[in-house]
This record gives structure tokens, sequence and C-alpha cells, in this order.
């Protein structure tokens, strides 16, 4: 025998199986590749520099670790498919003399092609693609100065590394297949008789029940705390009901149709429902498993995206004005201060608008209706609600008031004005201590802050007398770690292309904190490249996970319409002999595979119509409270995805009619 | 009465990519009356199977005509045949196609159910059937749950509860022991004594000697035939055998 028959046998074997090994090798190439770029993203210098990295380089990580089990995962799935599906042909080798460490010896060759074809060519494309997705992840993050993207030998080499253990792994796994098989089990293959699949009432009652608690989970959660505690738990409710409906409820109901006569032997229904029960049979886990990973894809698009769209709402929630200098009152010289930003603004010709100063003081209270306490009460911690009743509390002068809003407005000495952020203060008085305060007026606007939604716990602005007033207040519910005296504030809005702004912020920083470094700047420019760097990273790997588990949302798809085709075929030939129509047959093929392929988009699409409250709150928690705006990311995923979902299932639908006939 | 009456039946197989033309049939006449049993004899490549496929209306011939009942098949429009098919013709295989997806009743009903029958009707053809065919028990179960004798029994029901006027048979006993085979062989005779006209093609002598009338089918063409007359099954038995040995080398004439 020729030292090269075995070589040549297994090429020739991949190549006489390409329309299932071409898929598995794009997607092991797939794999390959976006592993190495997240590991060459994740390791590359220049990102150290930037700053506001360090969030960006944990999420990558988390992208590393989630696409090598993925990759595990779904390289074995698919590896299992082609074997099962090659049983017959190792058959006949073995029938054909070729002993059992022959066949071994043909699929280790198979396995060392593929894993070279594999691997040359993923790391190549990881290579090229790796830097094209650098530069795209720059550009979502807003980093500006160009850095270098080298070939990363480490990378290469970590990469190489696991996936060769990946495949020795699939390859151990086949060795084991064939070693537990006699010849005519292999030849047999996959045409064991087909048993009438049992369905189990109680499986199907757990499915129900464990989907309709992920459901109520999701639908009862009021606040952003209890939806990122809670999210996880009714996550994995889903999934349980998920795989239980569809392994067991399918069939349950399918069951109780054949059960009605007059339903069952119609002709549309006859051969759709009892085909349905044996393809739900065999597909009901490859389903859930679609139905899981597509809804995966949508909730990862359509947060990330939201996120990263919606932005710009958010900083302005989180800084009312641009730039806000706030130093204690005995403290600092303001007048230094404005002299350093009126310098500042002058070097870069920049201009301001809405500069406003005033005293305060602020502090965080407890609140129960209308008492505000110090004290928090520790044994309630517990309770998500509780986080929720702790409230920022700032005071202002009635005469910054005034100055502010050129109004006329007066107070006695135990009255105040208050201005809520979120809900109106729906009481008349308000308690600090022991001292009892009358609201006299709820006011609709302030020159500092606005209206907006508050999830978090509010913030209520009140305007009391004088500075004494403010001062007695601040002494009495102040904590140990708040500065000892009232505040001072100075805020501003600025105008000028974002470069110089961002120039601007970082040189009155480093200004202000040499004059005097207690000084509390926050500066919506300087904030802003941070919050680039964390939803730009989100939105990145969201995008980048979504596009992977995707392909293998196809991948699962072709390989299950290949696997059919095959036994269809003679099934149809059979009913066409038996009498029935062309047409008909053509219609029947149509109606299910149309069922079959979009039942776990439909279960997608479900799943995230009732996980979107959930969602919705967990924005609020990142202070993205635009609901509009998620529901049409949302939508508008749900949409991409559907789109691409029907393509592929016309190119597979169309694959599979070839088949039958 | 003239049931089925094949008149100069021809067929030509062209390979794909045109050249080689393979003449399966090349001049096919003969006739079958109301309530005859026959069988079609020949061996391998002698052009059986494309007779039996264009008498079923799966294949069109390339020239001749087939009437059944005075309809002729061969110009039946495509949309029509499956009806036309179901309506009047019952099928054995050899392999029984029976689909595994259907218990042997809904295997049964399949035709029914594809002419919209409702179920009661088709309740009431199927219990005298079940009962004759001594498949009663088995009709809840799975074709992969009952034996192949079964199976064939369960697939000549199918056949009959269309009540077709002609029964096409491919090889019906090819896939069954002994046993079973001449159970089948008796049903059918029963079945047609009952006046079921049935057109069997096979290979067993067994099997052709319960036919009333045995045609030899030979490089496309008719050979020769063998009636019944009063000849007992053993009788009959004989005669084939005597005529398949002729045939095979290659004599003249046997009679």
């Amino acid at each position: 025998m020729n030292k090269f028959f075995y070589p040549r046998l297994a090429l020739v074997n991949l190549k006489k199986n390409g329309n299932t090994y071409i898929p598995y090798i794009l997607t092991c190439i797939g794999s390959i590749i976006a592993f190495y770029t997240m590991v060459s993203i994740h390791s590359n210098k220049g990102l150290d520099q930037m700053p506001g990295s360090a969030n960006l380089k944990i999420i990558l990580f988390l992208g590393i670790i989630v696409i090598g089990i993925f990759a595990v995962i779904f390289l074995f799935y698919t590896n299992s498919f082609l074997i099962k599906r090659r049983k017959k042909e190792l058959g006949l080798y073995s029938i054909l003399g070729l002993e059992k460490k022959h066949i071994a010896r043909v699929l280790f060759y198979e396995t060392v092609f593929v894993t070279v074809i594999s691997l040359s060519l993923g790391l190549i494309g990881g290579i090229l693609i790796g830097k094209l997705l650098f530069l795209l992840l720059l550009n979502i993050v807003h980093f500006k100065s160009p850095l270098i993207f080298h070939i990363d030998y480490w990378g290469l080499l970590i990469t190489t590394g696991v996936f060769l253990v990946i495949f020795g792994l699939t390859l151990l796994t086949n060795f084991l297949q064939v070693k537990l098989s006699n010849p005519i089990d292999l030849l047999k293959g996959g045409q064991h008789g087909e048993k009438e699949p049992k369905s189990s009432w109680i499986v199907t009652v757990i499915g129900l029940i464990s989907l309709g608690a992920g459901y109520g989970i999701a639908l009862s959660v009021k606040t952003p705390l209890e939806a990122l505690m809670l999210f996880f738990v009714a996550v994995v409710f889903v999934i349980i009901g998920t795989y239980a409906l569809f392994i067991s409820g399918s069939i349950t109901l399918l069951k109780q149709l054949k059960k009605n006569k007059r339903f069952y032997y119609q002709s549309r229904n006859f051969i759709s429902v009892s085909g349905m029960i044996y393809r739900m049979k065999q597909n009901a886990v490859g389903l859930a498993n679609i139905c899981i990973l597509s809804t995966m894809v949508l909730v990862t698009l359509s947060t990330t995206v939201s996120l990263y769209v919606g932005q710009e709402g958010m900083r302005r929630d989180f800084y009312p004005m641009d730039v806000s200098i706030i130093g204690e009152i005995n403290n600092t010289d303001f007048a230094e201060v404005k002299a350093i930003v009126e310098s500042e603004k002058e070097k870069l010709k920049i201009r301001s608008s809405d500069e406003i100063s005033y005293d305060l003081a602020r502090f965080r209270a407890f609140q129960e209706g209308s008492h505000f306490l110090k004290d928090m009460v520790e044994d309630e911690s517990t309770d998500a609600r509780y986080y929720e009743r702790i409230s920022n509390m700032i005071l202002i002068p009635l005469d910054d008031y005034n100055r502010m809003t050129g109004e006329q407005k007066s107070l006695a000495e135990n009255e105040m004005l208050i201005f809520s952020v979120g809900d109106n203060y729906g009481e008349a008085t308000i308690v600090f201590g022991d001292q009892q305060y009358l609201i006299t007026e709820q006011l609709e606007a302030i020159p500092m802050d606005f209206k907006k939604t508050q999830d978090m716990g509010q913030t209520y602005y009140l305007v009391v007398k004088d500075d004494a007033v403010m001062e007695g207040v601040y002494q009495t519910m102040k904590n140990d770690d708040d500065p000892q005296t009232t505040l001072h504030a100075l805020m501003f809005n600025l105008d000028g292309d974002e470069d110089t702004l961002n120039t601007f912020s970082a040189n009155l920083r480093t200004a202000i904190t040499q004059s005097n470094p207690d000084i509390d700047i926050q500066n919506l420019y300087e904030a802003l490249t941070e919050l680039y760097f964390f939803f730009g990273g989100f939105l990145f790997l969201g995008v980048f996970l979504g596009s992977l588990f995707m392909m293998a949302t196809v991948l699962i798809i072709y390989f299950k319409q290949i696997s059919e085709g095959y036994e269809d075929s003679e099934r149809f030939e059979i009913m066409e002999k038996v009498g029935m129509d062309k047409t008909e047959v053509k219609k029947t093929i149509g109606k299910q595979i149309l069922m079959v392929f979009f039942l776990p988009l439909a279960g997608a699409i479900v799943h995230v119509a009732f996980a979107f409250p959930v969602i919705t709150k967990m924005l609020a928690a990142f202070r993205l409270t635009n609901i509009t705006l998620i529901f049409l990311c949302t939508l508008a995923g749900v949409l991409v995805y559907a789109l691409v979902y029907t393509g592929v299932y016309l190119l597979t639908a169309r694959s599979y009619y070839k088949m039958i006939h | 009465m003239r049931l089925l009456e094949v008149k100069n039946l021809k067929k030509i197989y062209t390979t794909r990519f045109g050249g080689n033309q393979v003449q399966a049939l090349s001049n096919v006449s003969f006739s079958v009356e109301q309530g005859e049993y026959v069988a079609i004899m020949g061996e391998s490549g002698s052009g059986k199977t494309t007779l039996l496929n264009i008498l079923a209306s799966l294949d069109k011939p390339t020239s001749g005509e087939v009437f059944l009942d005075g309809k002729n098949i061969v110009t039946i429009k495509d949309s029509e045949i499956s009806a036309f098919r179901r309506d009047n013709l019952g099928f054995v295989f050899q392999d029984f196609n029976l689909l595994d997806t259907f218990s042997i009743q809904d295997n049964i009903f399949l035709p029914l159910v594809l002419a919209q029958k409702n179920y009661q009707e088709m309740n009431s053809r199927l219990g005298p059937l079940a009962k004759r065919l001594n498949i009663e028990e088995i009709l809840k179960k799975f074709p992969y749950e009952v034996s192949g004798g079964q199976k064939q029994r369960a697939a000549v029901a199918r056949a009959l509860i269309t009540q077709p006027k002609l029964v096409l048979a491919d090889e019906p006993t090819g896939a069954l022991d002994s046993k079973a085979a001449m159970n089948l062989l008796k049903i059918f005779s029963a079945i047609n004594e009952l006046g079921q006209t049935i057109l069997m093609v096979t290979h067993s002598v067994a099997a052709a000697s319960h036919a009333n009338r045995v045609l030899f089918i030979k490089d496309g063409e008719i050979y020769n035939q063998i009636y019944r007359g009063s000849m007992s099954n053993d009788d009959m038995y004989q005669k084939i055998s005597y005529t398949l040995s002729v045939l095979a080398s290659g004599g003249e004439d046997c009679e």
C-alpha cells in the first residue's frame, strides 16, 4: 500500500462531503478569526495608553472567554453532526476490509487537513480582519490619534494552541465513535426505526411554569436595581422553559391535534402534523438552541446599540451643565478660579454661556414620607427598594435663587421652595432632624438642572431663606465624610468644536488643580471620552458576538435542512406513488420547513418582547431612559435579524427542494 | 369486459447527455379482462419495471397507448394524474413503502385522506378490510414495530381501501420469507375471487403460479403467455418453470 494512501483517501473524503465540510471549515475559520481578533485587540500595547481603556479591556477579556467557550461548544456540535452523517460511509470502509485503526488513520488525516486549512486561513483572516475591526473599534470609541496595529505573535500562538486542543478533542470523540461501533451499526447509521416520540405532560407543565416564572419576573420588575439583580434569574427560567416546551410541549400539542380526528384526517393537516411530530423529536434541542441564540443576539444587539445611540441623551442627564466647579466656601478663592477659567478660555478663544454661580450645601438623606433621616436603617438593606429611598438633597439660599432667575420670591425662616428632579414631592412639609419646614411652592424649573426620570433615588433642590438656615440644616444632616462647610458653585456651558473643548477641559483641570487640589471639577467633555470607551466597547462586543451567534444560527439551520432533506426525499417519493400531487407535495414541504424555520425566530421575538421591560429598566441604571429610542433600536435589531434569517431560509430551502426532487 | 388494454407500447431511455439510447420496451401489446389475475414474468432488465411504471402512470411511454376502462392514461394531464392514480389504481411494492411517520392505520388511510374522504367513511371501509387481511391487532402500531408480512398486508390494505379498478403489485413477495409470501399470495387469490383485478410483476415462480395467466417478457417484448385453464397451482408451477428455462436457454418456442 502506498504511503500516501491514507492522506489521499482523507482528501477525497473531504471533497466528496464538501456540502457539509465546507460549511464546517468556514465555521472553524470564523471562530479562529473571532478569537484571534479579540486576543490581539486585548493585548494591543497602544490600548493601554488610552484614557479609560481599563473598562474596555475588561469588556474585551470577557469577549475572549465567551468566544472560547462558544468555539468549543459549536465546533463539537457541528463535528458530531458530520460524523453522524458519515457513519454509513465509515461502515462501508470496514466492510471493505479497513480495520478500525486504518479508519482512525483516515480520520486523523482528515482532521489534520481541516486543522491546517482552518488555522492558516483563519489566522491570515484574523490578521487582516483584526486590523479592520481594530480601526472600527477606535472609530466607535471616538479615539482620534492613529494607533499602529501590529501582528500579535503571542496572540497567534495562543489561538493556534487553543484551536489545536479543540480539534484534538473532536478527533478523539470521532475515534471513540468508531471504536464503540461495529460495521453493521455504522452502516445503518441514522436509520434506527423511528420511535413514536413520547410526550410528557410533566415536562410540558414544568416548561410552562418555568417560562411563566421567567416572563413574570421580567414583567414585575419595577426598578433598575431589581432588574440587574433578577435578570439572570429570569434568563435561567426562560432557558429552562424554552427547552422543555420545544422538547415536550411541541409534541404534546401535536399529539392533541392528532387526537382530534376531524382535524387530523384532512389532507392538509394529516401529513403536516405527523411529519412535524417526527421533526420536532429530532430537532427540538436544535430548535431550542436556535431560539436561545437568536434571543441572545437580539438582546445583545438592541441593548448595545441603544446604549451607544442613546449616550448623547444620557450625558445631559449626568451633566446638566458642561462644566461645574464646586469648592468649599471658606477654603476657595473663587475670584482666582474665575480668573483661571477666563484665561484658559482666552487661550483657546472659547466662548461660554449660561454662566451661574451660587452657594449650596449638599448631602444624602433617607426619605420616609416627609421625614429625611441622617441614619440609614441598616437591617432593610437587602431590599432593593431601600436604595431608592436615599435622596440627594441640595440646598440653595433664596437671594442666589432670585439673582439667577430674576424673580422676587420671599421666604420665612421655616419656609422652603422645592424642585424635584424626578417625581413631584407630594408632601406639604419637610422635616430635617426635629425641625419642620413648610413647602410654599413646588418649582417647575431651576437654572442648574432639569426634570428627568429618576429611577435610582430622588434628587431634590431646596431653596431656603438664607445662608444661616442652609448652614443650620447642613450641620444637622451632614455625614462624617461630607465637607465641613457649605459650598460655592460655578457652572457654565461651552461653545466650540469638540477637539478644542477637549483640550480646554484638560487644561482647565490642570490649572485649577494646581491652584487648589480640593476643588471638584465635573466636565462633560472629559466624561464623554470615558463614556465612549465604555459604551463603544460594549457596542463593539455586542456587534461582534451578535455576528458570531448569527453565524452559528445560520450553520445550525443549514446542517439541519441538509440532514432532513435526505430523509424526507424518500418519504415524499412514497406519497407521490400513493397519489399525492407534486404541487401538494411542494406545498406540504414548504409548510413544514416554514414552521420549523420560523418557530425559533417567533419564540425569540416573544422572549425579546417580554424581556423589553427588564431591558429598559437595566438601561435606566445606565441613565438611558428614552424608552422610544430603546424600542426603536430593538425593533431595528429584530427587523435586521429577521431579514438575515429569512435570507438564510430562502437559500437553504432551495437546496432542500433540490434534494427532494 | 376489457379493463386494461396496452397497445404497441415503446419506451426508449436516452442518457442525459444524448448519445446512448436504451430500448426498454420495443413493442408490447396485451389486454387484461375485468376480474383477471395476471402475472408478468421476466429476467432483470427485461422491461418489467418500465412496463409497470407506465401502467402506474408514473412514467410516460415513448409511443403507444394504455387504456384503463376505456380511458387513455398516456394523455391524462399532469395536474389530473395524481387524482387518477388515487381513484383507479392500488399499489403494492416490494419494499412496502409504508411511511414510518404514520401508524399502520394512518398509512392505510393515506390515499383516502388525500382524496378528502371523511373519517366515518374511512373507518367503515377499514373495518372489514382489516379483518379480511388479519391486521386488526396492529392498526395502532408503527411500521418498525411489525413483521415484514404484516407490513405487506398493511400495504395491500392501503391499495384496496380506495376500491381501485386495478391493483398493481411490484414483486410483492420479494422481501418476504416463504411463509409470509405464501400467506400473501393466498390473500391475493382471495381478493381476486371477490372480483378484484390484479396485475403482478414478479420473479418468483411460486408467486406467478397463483395467477390466472402469466405473461413472459423478454428484451422488451411479450414473449409468451400461459393460461391457467383448469390447471392446479402445482401444474402451473411446473409449466412456468419449464417456460422460464426455455426462455433462459434462448429457445424458439415452447408450446
